[in-house]
């Protein structure tokens, strides 16, 4: 299966563990992936500047994406997703929009594809590979780990424009983690937010968003996070410590992106999959469980 | 003490166009819509930090009680979550409404987060939301791109910034 891929800003420019992991773990489950000619924002951070910018901006990726000739195209950050699969949803139904949207991708000799469908990292492996064929790949089970999921807020909701996965009870995520031998936990504080919208205007209130999710899930016993968002990430990662301060608490709980750990269960080597560069305490966890 | 609805609005005049003019910026939902069930305030993120909560917020903006909400830092605090989308049965988004107020701020030349403008500055010189970072490990070894054996970045070309410029004045 070949699948037009469209990183966004945050990964390509910030968050190389996922874009490596993400490399990594496709191809030898069959999923070759196709870098788009040129890449811009998907228009998602100025969505409260310009809702036509926004429009306009992610039409043009979605444009990009079927100058390749395919019609899958993989999204891995969630928010990319989301405006995607807005403007999609929108210019499938709003002609006057569209009409606007296919003048100004003129000027660059781009057009509007017919036809094209939206995946995200969760929703591909998990509909598209499927489970069967992931759990029988796997050489390095991880049995023994119990860990839980942060779907996120952008890959679920709003259902009505079609998501990865359902908004009220997603369940992709875990069974993904299963299929790899790991335990999940089902937990109340779930669908929560992580935060990241508001790091940049409200940084207290985001950190201790974050930080009161990693306390409820130390709570559980779990012994890691799974997410498959990189602004998730940064929230329960990178700025881990931050987010255990604004809480008053010292936290410390390793995360993984997805596709980090089904490249260690594929038998990756763990520095092609950017594990160094996770902030969190994710190498004590490997070594205490693999040995390595 | 905590200014409720009813005492901003003896205070306020409505503003009939603005109001017009948020409500025309949205797309598919329905603000009008709302009957004030709250299930959009029962779900929000945000709440804790909220002077007047989601429900409230769609409330005032049918009335047309718009300028206290655009001079406010209301309509910045939310976290975008999409739970009050999800959970309407009014299809009434506060989420949408939100957005389309920050929208007409902009336009109002009030007063917006220096954050938001700057990012459209820089998508508007590399067509990117940021500078390529460069980062450590957690043993401190400094890495970028190439160290790690990514590709590089393919960029827009000229005419992109050309068309981004027509789409913010509303092409």
């Amino acid at each position: 299966m070949h699948v037009a891929v469209f990183w966004g800003c945050r990964i390509l420019t910030e968050h190389y563990a996922y874009e490596m992991s993400v490399r990594e773990v496709m191809p030898r489950l069959g999923v070759d992936l196709v870098d788009l000619k040129s890449t811009t924002c998907c228009g998602d951070p100025i969505k409260s500047v310009s809702d036509f910018a926004v429009t306009f901006l992610s039409a043009r990726i979605l444009a990009e994406a079927g100058k390749t000739g395919l019609t899958d195209l993989l999204v891995p950050c969630n928010r990319c997703h989301l405006t995607l699969s807005e403007t999609k949803y929108r210019l499938d139904r709003d002609v006057e929009t569209l009409e606007k949207v296919e003048a100004l991708l003129g000027e660059e000799g781009l057009k509007y594809p017919d036809e094209l469908r939206i995946w995200h990292t969760i929703d591909l492996l998990h509909d598209a590979v499927n489970l069967k064929e992931i759990a029988e790949k796997v050489k390095i089970p991880l049995d023994g780990f119990k860990l839980a999921t942060h779907p996120g807020c952008q890959i679920i909701r709003p259902s009505e424009i079609g998501r990865a996965d359902e908004s009220e009870m997603p369940k992709k995520l875990d069974e993904l983690v299963k299929a790899l031998g790991a335990e999940t936990v089902d937990y109340s504080e779930k669908l929560d937010c992580c935060g990241a919208a508001l790091l940049a205007t409200h940084q207290e209130t985001a950190l201790s968003l974050a930080g009161t999710k990693i306390k409820a899930l130390l709570g559980y016993d779990v012994e890691g996070l799974v997410v498959s968002c990189p602004e998730c990430h940064l929230m329960y990662d990178a700025r881990q410590e931050a987010a255990s301060t604004a809480v008053g608490g010292k936290l410390k709980l390793p995360v993984f992106y997805y596709t980090q750990l089904l490249g260690v269960a594929l038998g990756v080597e763990h520095k092609t999959l950017g594990l160094d560069l996770n902030q969190s305490p994710v190498r004590e966890l490997l070594q205490k469980k693999l040995g390595k | 003490m905590k200014v409720s609805l009813k005492d901003l609005m003896t205070m306020a005049k409505p503003a009939a166009e603005l109001r017009l003019k948020a409500l025309c910026k949205i797309w598919e939902a329905k603000p009008i819509n709302c009957f004030q069930c709250m299930r959009c305030t029962s779900g929000c993120t945000s709440l804790k930090l909220l002077e007047l909560k989601p429900h409230e917020i769609v409330d005032l903006v049918k009335f047309g009680f718009i300028d206290e909400l655009l001079a406010s830092d209301i309509i910045w605090t939310c976290a975008t979550c999409l739970k009050c989308k999800e959970r309407c049965p009014q299809k009434a988004s506060p989420y949408d409404l939100i957005m389309a107020l920050r929208n007409v701020t902009v336009e109002q030349e009030a007063k917006v987060p220096e954050f938001y403008m700057n990012t459209v500055s820089q998508i508007l010189e590399t067509g990117l939301m940021q500078n390529v970072q460069k980062i450590t490990t957690r043993t401190m070894e400094p890495l970028d791109r190439e160290k790690l054996g990514l590709p590089k970045i393919a960029l827009a070309g000229n005419k992109f910034k050309e068309c981004l410029m027509k789409a913010l004045g509303g092409a």
